[in-house]
């Protein structure tokens, strides 16, 4: 055991605290802060379209329930009117919207999406912190409306994709979850 | 030649020892004149003698009883005048050693001992501001100390993470050698060897800049994400 005399003499000497180190193999530790490449970015993504639109078609289920709720019927062909479907193109731009609004939240709140947490990866400004809602919202915009933008990480020697190189940001690999150290706040 | 002590201790027997030295043969007369006063001079020595002590001893018992009376009641009477005119404080100040006393007098005592069986240590305590001494105890550097001891972190990552974070590690090491490969094969294409930059700007958030001491950031104070300044405005395109 540590003495707190000794804990506070390797502080002083400029040693680190146990909790400050985080439990990943020495191998993954390296590439913590790195930009990500093609293939993790891009499945991160598609585990968010696909979150997306499986909320879509949730709604669009709900939907027609509740059509037979307010109208009911005893028609057998009528089941499936355009009365009880929402039409496809309204289907698409919900679902458009929704993965903006979804990526916006989850980048300018925890710099991160489900996706981006099954992968390890976090979106980070110019400076490496976390993305502002302007900055978010601008970028799930450019992301969903211009998909192929992504593809230029696989050219880019920096790993950058195209929304990334217009709006300055980075996906970086951060795996561990901080668990924070107290710090002393500088003004009561 | 004669040895004869000065003062004979009081209550002992005095033998006076008298040697005559290897004379020269005198005449009949002269000796026997000479043995009789020499032995009346013994004698009368030695009763001399006796009667000195007799009588030291009898005049001493009936003197010091009466002397000691008056010295007990005039000596106390002196040594007080002698005190009342003399400032005492200052004869001590000035002629004793007072740093050597003290350091002898607590050379001799136990001082702990004395203090734990004559201080009510709890009343003491009782009085004291504990507010200050509270507030020179490093008192985050201990709660991280404590969170550090008892390993927290470990305790928080078992309680969360487990297999599904075993899974997710695993699935995130896959793509991490998906995107080398891919990566490696665009290089090939594009003809570029020197590799490429990875290098993100900033530190990482959740990291707290632990892998990026270059950046000059303190990795034991960290970044707590709540307190940040506001960002600036993103540049739009």
């Amino acid at each position: 055991m540590t003495t707190f005399r000794e804990y506070r003499a390797v502080l002083a000497a400029g040693g680190k605290p146990v909790h400050a180190v985080p439990a990943l193999p020495s191998e993954d530790e390296a590439i913590q802060g790195q930009r990500a490449g093609f293939v993790s970015r891009a499945t991160a993504a598609i585990i968010d379209v696909v979150l997306v639109f499986v909320v879509v078609l949730g709604t669009a289920a709900a939907y027609w329930m509740l059509t037979f709720i307010i109208q009911p019927t005893t028609s057998q062909g009528e089941a499936f009117s355009h009365a009880r479907v929402p039409p496809v193109w309204l289907l698409i731009a919900y679902g458009y919207a929704l993965n903006v609004a979804y990526w916006t939240i989850g980048w300018a709140t925890g710099g991160r999406t489900i996706g981006n947490l099954i992968l390890g990866v976090r979106v980070v400004n110019f400076r490496g912190k976390r993305v502002h809602w302007a900055g978010a919202f601008v970028r799930a915009l450019f992301c969903t409306l211009f998909v192929p933008g992504l593809l230029w990480v696989i050219i880019s020697g920096t790993n950058r994709s195209v929304q990334d190189v217009v709006l300055r940001t980075s996906v970086i690999h951060d795996w561990v979850v901080e668990v924070p150290g107290l710090t002393r706040k500088e003004h009561l | 030649m004669t040895d004869v002590p000065d003062e004979p201790p009081a209550g002992r027997q005095e033998v006076v020892l008298t040697t005559w030295p290897a004379a020269q043969p005198a005449p009949a007369a002269a000796r026997t004149l000479f043995d009789v006063v020499a032995s009346t001079v013994g004698l009368a020595t030695q009763a001399a003698t006796t009667i000195a002590v007799v009588v030291e001893h009898s005049v001493g018992r009936a003197v010091s009883a009466p002397v000691n009376a008056a010295l007990d009641r005039m000596v106390p009477v002196i040594a007080t005048a002698i005190v009342e005119r003399i400032d005492l404080t200052d004869l001590v100040v000035r002629q004793v050693d007072l740093g050597a006393v003290v350091t002898r007098a607590l050379d001799d005592l136990d001082l702990t001992a004395i203090v734990i069986d004559r201080v009510d240590i709890d009343a003491v305590v009782a009085k004291a501001d504990m507010d200050a001494i509270i507030d020179r105890v490093p008192v985050i550097d201990l709660a991280n100390y404590v969170v550090d001891e008892i390993d927290l972190p470990q305790i928080i990552r078992d309680s969360t993470s487990g297999i599904a974070g075993d899974v997710m590690n695993g699935t995130r090491r896959q793509a991490l050698g998906a995107d080398r490969l891919v990566s490696g094969l665009a290089d090939r294409i594009v003809f570029r060897r020197r590799g490429r930059k990875l290098d993100a700007p900033g530190d990482p958030q959740s990291l707290g800049g632990r892998f990026r001491e270059d950046m000059g950031g303190d990795p034991y104070v960290g970044t707590p994400v709540a307190e940040e300044p506001a960002q600036p405005t993103e540049p739009t395109p």
